[in-house]
């Protein structure tokens, strides 16, 4: 059984916001709503300051409060382990949002902003639906996806995810620091797996929430 | 730590748009406010004036309105604009009958649920009293609508249980998410039960008033053992694991920050405490007036004290930091 995860490294992060943008950019998420930022703080002070950084998204939990909490099933979780907002179905109670302990969901409020209400499918002819995850709806939630579309595409196309760009998150594609690392969780070959080996298993945030997420983490400060 | 976080403090600079959401020091939930505690506030003393009536058996004699008793029409009143704001406060109101879909794990499907059953049932029950210009159309529907029969007593009884998820629900929303550590708690759902139940007796007993009728001593020891149990536990609630992260910041607020004063004095004081001395002092008073006065002024604190118990449990609700520097979790097994 597959089960996509990610690992962060949080030691490797640079903070230049790269994955912010690339995130961005690749699921023209509504104004206001950041999919994947990365955290700063500073630590200590002078002589001895530390500025950390932690780059965040949506954990894919196993136990997925959001899931639980959301009336309208527009929040599934798929037989891989990715969390889905289905934003046609969300009614906007924003039930998902209170139960989210990362604060990982968005509401697309109508405030005059601009997002893409509909991407030309006839741009990639090859791939209809390419940019169906850019649609958003307002008045609904919409988050992180673990961009399962070019999960998905990367499998009908036979791409090996989590390597192929193509078949891999954007945020883990355009990170030059290569501190997030995506890949099968379940298979002990993986990069991702390899990588947790290699560090002793990974952390995760709000380990209080008992969520079981999927995004793990090493080198957290 | 000896954090120093200009941007995360919302000092200005291109970062704050991320640190709204994803912020590494405690954040208040704003998702839910003033709409959510009105409603709450409704949807509670809707069911519980339905149960109070027909439990303290005051459907009969305090009045009518198109022949159905008046403590049914004030419940039903309160459920549909209840209900209404609800709708109206979704992101896709006219999706809203999307919300019965998940009954399997999400108590705002259970509550749509009961509120939907509860108004079909109450309404059924009722529904052979409705005098629409002097006739009574459907009298011969063949139940009592004061339960007196078993087709009465039927949609009494689910109609009654369907009250109780109603008065309740709100507060399991809050309870069940370890998200915010405030709310994760089977005090919440408590509170707003026992707040929904008190409030209920006192406005029936409001009512009773109105209609010239005199509030009984047993009426007051209900309502004095009602605010009496829902101060226990907000107490309780105040008490247990205040140095949790997320919670003790929502503790300090309540009680040492910026609503301290409605809190101590609109909840805790005029909304619990004096309540519960006023009613157990009717009980006792041996004037029938007497004990109408303080059944009055026992509804007029415990209305609005309802209500500011609501909204501020919505408006301390504090997330901790997604990360706590220095304080490491369980290790995830390497496989």
């Amino acid at each position: 059984m597959t089960r996509w995860g990610m690992v962060i490294d949080a030691a490797r992060c640079v903070g230049c916001q790269a994955c912010t943008v690339a995130c961005k950019t690749e699921n023209q998420s509504p104004l206001d709503a950041w999919y994947a930022p990365v955290i700063e703080w500073e630590e200590g002070e002078f002589p001895d300051a530390t500025l950390n950084y932690l780059p965040v998204l949506c954990n894919h939990c196993e136990d997925a409060p959001c899931v639980t909490a959301c009336p309208s099933g527009a929040l599934t979780r798929r037989d891989d382990g990715i969390v889905m907002a289905d934003e046609d179905v969300c009614i906007g109670s924003r039930a998902c949002m209170t139960a989210c302990p990362y604060g990982a969901l968005h509401f697309f409020e109508d405030r005059g902003t601009v997002a893409v209400e509909g991407a030309p499918a006839e741009a990639v002819p090859s791939v209809p639906e390419r940019y169906a995850h850019q649609r958003h709806v307002r008045g609904a939630v919409s988050k992180c996806t673990y961009c399962a579309h070019k999960i998905d595409f990367g499998l009908e196309n036979g791409l090996e995810v989590g390597v192929h760009p193509l078949a891999t998150p954007a945020c883990v594609v355009t990170c030059p620091a290569e501190c997030r690392i995506f890949g099968d969780l379940d298979d002990p070959d993986s990069n991702v797996s390899q990588y947790l080996a290699e560090h002793g298993g990974g952390e995760a945030l709000r380990p209080d929430a008992k969520t079981l997420p999927s995004t793990q983490y090493v080198g957290l400060p | 730590m000896t954090a120093v976080s200009p941007m995360a403090g919302g000092g200005a600079g291109p970062q704050n748009v991320f640190m709204d959401q994803f912020n590494l020091e405690a954040r208040t939930q704003r998702v839910w406010d003033i709409n959510h505690a009105i409603w709450f506030t409704l949807m509670g003393v809707g069911g519980g004036v339905f149960l109070a009536g027909r439990i303290l058996n005051l459907t009969e004699g305090l009045g009518y309105v198109l022949g159905i008793p008046t403590v049914d029409v004030v419940s039903f009143l309160a459920i549909a604009v209840g209900g209404a704001i609800l709708v109206a406060d979704l992101g896709r109101p006219l999706q809203a009958w999307r919300a019965f879909v998940n009954v399997r794990t999400s108590w705002i499907s259970w509550g749509a649920w009961s509120d939907l059953i509860f108004l079909v049932m109450a309404g059924l029950l009722v529904l052979p009293a409705l005098s629409l210009g002097g006739s009574e159309p459907f009298s011969g529907l063949g139940w009592d609508p004061h339960g007196g029969d078993g087709g009465g007593l039927a949609l009494e009884i689910i109609a009654g249980v369907a009250a109780v998820v109603v008065m309740t629900y709100a507060g399991a929303v809050l309870a069940r998410p370890r998200a915010i550590p405030y709310w994760n708690s089977p005090a919440v759902p408590l509170q707003f039960l026992l707040s929904s139940a008190a409030m209920s007796v006192a406005v029936v007993m409001l009512i009773e008033v109105i209609a010239g009728e005199p509030v009984t001593a047993g009426q007051m020891v209900l309502l004095g053992l009602l605010t009496a149990a829902l101060t226990v536990a907000v107490v309780v609630h105040l008490l247990a694991r205040t140095d949790a992260p997320g919670k003790k910041e929502s503790l300090d607020r309540l009680l040492r920050g910026q609503y301290r004063s409605m809190f101590v004095w609109g909840v805790f004081a005029s909304g619990t405490v004096a309540p519960a001395v006023l009613a157990f002092a009717g009980a006792v008073v041996g004037v029938s007036g007497a004990r109408d006065a303080l059944a009055v002024i026992c509804c007029v604190l415990l209305v609005p004290g309802g209500f500011w118990l609501r909204l501020l449990t919505l408006r301390v609700g504090i997330f901790p930091p997604v990360h706590i520097p220095s304080v490491s979790g369980p290790r995830m097994a390497a496989p």
